[in-house]
This record gives C-alpha cells, structure tokens and sequence, in this order.
C-alpha cells in the first residue's frame, strides 16, 4: 500500500511516502524562526507557498507518480490551527482529487510509532519530548495512554524561552547544548512530581542568572537540570510499569545529551533503548505516512466530509491497532 | 539483602542487635552530573528523615525512624504485603484516607500516595516511602496526594477514600484536585 502522509502542525511543512512500512521519502520545507518565534499565520502562508514543492519533491524521491497513490493521512492536531488547516485542505484536495482513504494522525502517535520502527521495540515506555510537549506515555490495548506529562511548558519551550531571553541564536535548543559543553554546574530548582515534572521554576530561575554568572553555566545547568527531572520521571515510569523497552521521540530527542542520559538509565535497568535518527525526531511527513499505513491497513479511514483538526489532540483519544 | 531497588534507592533488609531493620539508600545515578547527584540525594535523605520523624511523633502508623547518615535511612521494618498486591478492601482504603488526613493535618504531602507506598501488616496499615515526601501546608500539594491516589484505584474505592479522608474538613484540597484535573493539560490516567 503506497500512503503520503502530510504533516503540518508547526514551522515543518512534510510530506513522506511510506510503502509496507518502508519510508520511500521524507521531503521537509521549514519557516524559518528568528527571534521572534512562530507567527502561526505567517507560518501557515509559509505552508500554503510550499507545499506544491515539497509533495513534487517527495514523489521525486520516491520514484513514483501522484497517481501511484493508494492512501492519504495527515496531521489532526495537536499544534497551531493556521498551520494544521493547510495539512488538512491539502490532504482533503489529494483525497477527492485522487479517491483514495483518507486518515487523520494524531502527532505525538507519528513520532513515538516511527521511533518504534527504527528502535524495533514493540511495547515501549516512550518519552515524548518537543517544543510544546513533555510526556511519558505506554500503550494499554489500542490506546496510548500518557502517565507522566509537564504540568506547565514543553521542555523545548524551557530552552527556547530562555535562549530568547540571552539573546541567543535559533535552532535554540542546540545552541543551550552547544553553550552547555563549556559549562559548570550550578544548583536551579527541581521540580518531580511521582512521573510528573514542571519546568517553570526552573526557567524563571535561570532567566534571573543571565548576566550575573556565566552563559555556559547556565545553559549546562539549565540542560542538565531539565534532563534530569524527565530521566527520573522515565525510569520510574519504567520500574512502576515493568516496562522492558524505551523510547525517545520528538524534537528535543535529537539531543544527543538526553540520548546519553536514557541510555545509561536503560543500560542500568536492563532495558532496551531505541530512537528514530535525527531527520524523523524532527517534526516529519514520513510518521504520518507511517501511521496512516497501519491505521488503513485495519480498515481505519474518513469521508473527506468528516476530516477535521484539532489543536489540542490528545494521544489518549487517539486508536491505534 | 538488597530486597527492592525503587527508581531512587535500593532497599536492604538487615539485621541489627537481633533486630531486624530496613536501610535506605539513595545510590548514585549514573546518567546525573555531580554535583547534581550528590545535592538530590543528600537533600531527599534528609528531608525523608525529617518527615518520618514527623510522622512517628505524632503516631501515625509508618516505620519507627532509627538513623540517618548522609545517603541512608535507617528504620523499622514492616513485615507485610503491599496493598496494591492484595485485595483493597473497603476497610483498607477507609484506612488508607484516615492516614492521608493525619498526614496534611500536619501539613505532609506525601507526594506518591498510592497502594504501591501503604503495607498491610498484622491487622494494621503503615504509610512507606517517604521519599518525595514534602512538609508544606500548599494545597496543590497535598491535592496532588488525591489525584495520584483517585488514579490508581477505582472510583467506588475512591469514594470511600474521600469519606475517611474527611470531606467537609478538606474541602478546599478535594476542590484543588478537581481544578487540577480540569486544567487543559492534565488528565486523569490510571495504571491498568
């Protein structure tokens, strides 16, 4: 079954081709962020200028033509309405224009199935980890269920926040990591809650430091400090639910310091650790494609009628099969 | 012995002057940076003995505190089934609600206040674990107590928890949690 998934929730307009679970493309056009941040309608006009392209390119790269199609999916939600009504009309339009299935994804779903794919794990603990997202979730029957979360910021908006703040350069997250390599510790507020974790404190803690110690301590603290909390909610996570498998997905699994964290809590554990390479942590059109495969494959579709988006999406009210 | 290994400490049941006791210590994490490391261990130790010094003070049914150092807690040992394992009785969760009001009476939030942490022995029901353990009259804290404990047991045991926990006296922490729950991001999950 050849699927195109589209996804469109934030900055990345992405569109992957996905054929029994084999990724044939993963094409990615981003807005790019200045120190402003996102404009959703801005970033939704960046979609509607690219998205012609990045679906030509993707087809490109999958050697395949549009008609070639067997199935569409896209991404529901959750993130910015502007931004995810393009995936959807996209999608829409493929759909009537092609009449194939059509299937709504649910985002956080994409990325912890896709690490799943590349980890070969089958039922893990998976830590969802973004710029709006901070999340520990397993699967029961044919739901996600999430049982530890960030009761206020995602751990990238932690990063972002503060890296506005000190005037640093975007991609935010990688320069706190970069700044973070020369850095000493200093002690900032830690804040776990049984598999729940808040980083405001902690945010707020580290903006006061800005210009009274060093940016590199600050950075490496604040990344380390954060790191820690979620590790620990994690491997409670795992211990409380006797979990044997352990994923890292989303944006910020990217980080190569939270990877090396996971690992060694796994190794300790004897448990088996597993993630997607950097290009499918980023947000990505081949995990929509990915799971709207499996969902269509288990007769799972929509009129075009009923598609629709919704910004705050949960997993739990997502099936899977 | 090493008999449980819980995601912070390992546990070690040995014996003392023909007693037997319970060790508690905090072990290094490999994946945390010193001095991180050695700052959470060293606080939690600390903050849990004080705590379950508290608690024995005021006669609430958890192990007798015997020593500290600086990673350890030495104490009583409760020789019991973990309510999560045996059946939940409405008697013991009644039990279980009556603790937890004892407990904030005193303003102690336990902080992982469910049937995993209470040990059934002898007849009579101890409070464990301390460890996340926080002296505070912060109401959010102490609704976070109801939450963890309202997701990991049904709704009728709930209910009976709620009426031994003292409604109409904790009312305003029975009224946190619900705003808790109802806060965009937070949803109401049990472990299956």
């Amino acid at each position: 079954m050849l699927v195109i998934g589209i996804e469109s929730s934030a900055h990345t307009f992405g569109v992957g081709i996905v054929s029994d679970s084999k990724i044939l493309a993963n094409e990615k056009e981003m807005y790019p962020i200045k120190d402003k941040g996102m404009i959703p309608s801005k970033v939704a006009m960046f979609h509607i200028k690219n998205f012609s392209k990045v679906i030509k390119r993707a087809l490109e790269k999958a050697n395949i033509k549009i008609r070639d199609i067997d199935g569409i999916s896209y991404t529901m939600g959750p993130g910015m309405g502007p931004s995810l009504q393009v995936g959807e009309l996209v999608a829409k339009t493929l759909a009537k224009e092609l009449k194939v299935p059509i299937v709504p994804v649910n985002h956080a779903m994409g990325h912890i199935e896709i690490a799943k794919h590349f980890g070969n794990l089958n039922d893990p603990i998976a830590l969802y980890v973004s710029g709006g997202n901070s999340q520990i979730i397993k699967k029961f029957e044919n739901r996600y269920r999430v049982i530890g979360e960030t009761l206020d910021i995602g751990i990238g908006n932690l990063f972002d926040n503060f890296a506005r703040e000190a005037k640093l350069v975007p991609a935010w997250g990688s320069t706190v990591a970069k700044l973070a390599e020369k850095g000493k510790f200093i002690e900032m507020p830690y804040t776990v809650k049984g598999m729940d974790f808040a980083f405001t404190g902690l945010l707020t803690y580290s903006k006061k430091l800005i210009g009274k110690v060093p940016l590199e301590d600050i950075c490496f603290s604040l990344q380390e400090t954060a790191f820690s909390m979620v590790c620990e909610a994690t491997e409670r996570a795992l211990l409380l639910t006797n979990t044997k498998e352990l994923c890292v997905c989303g944006g910020v699994a990217q980080s190569k310091r939270l990877k090396e964290m996971l690992s060694k809590i796994a190794k300790e554990n004897n448990i088996k650790f597993g993630y997607a390479p950097d290009e499918y942590n980023a947000d990505n059109g081949a995990m929509i494609a990915y799971v709207g495969e499996k969902l269509l494959k288990c007769g799972i579709s929509k009129n075009v009628e009923e598609c629709s988006i919704k910004q705050r999406y949960r997993i739990e009210d997502a099936i899977i099969c | 012995m090493l008999i449980g290994k819980g995601a912070e400490a390992y546990i070690y049941l040995e014996e003392m002057f023909g007693r037997k006791l319970i060790i508690k210590e905090r072990k290094k994490k490999e994946y945390r940076v010193e001095p991180l490391d050695s700052i959470l261990r060293a606080q939690r130790t600390k903050r849990e003995a004080k705590v379950l010094y508290l608690i024995n003070k005021n006669n609430i049914p958890a192990p007798r505190l015997i020593a500290v150092s600086k990673f350890s807690i030495y104490m009583e040992y409760i020789d019991g089934n973990i309510l999560r394992d045996i059946e939940i009785t409405n008697e013991l969760i009644g039990y279980a609600g009556s603790y937890l009001d004892k407990l904030h009476e005193i303003n102690i939030a336990h902080g992982d206040y469910t049937p995993a942490n209470l040990i059934y022995s002898k007849g009579k029901l101890f409070i464990i674990d301390f460890g996340l353990s926080q002296i505070t009259n912060n109401i959010e804290e102490k609704a976070y107590d109801l939450l963890l404990m309202k997701r990991s047991i049904s709704k009728e045991l709930f209910s009976i928890f709620l009426d031994y926990y003292d409604k109409n006296k904790n009312k305003g922490i029975i009224e946190r949690m619900q705003e808790i729950e109802k806060r965009g991001r937070y949803m109401i999950r049990t472990l299956a």
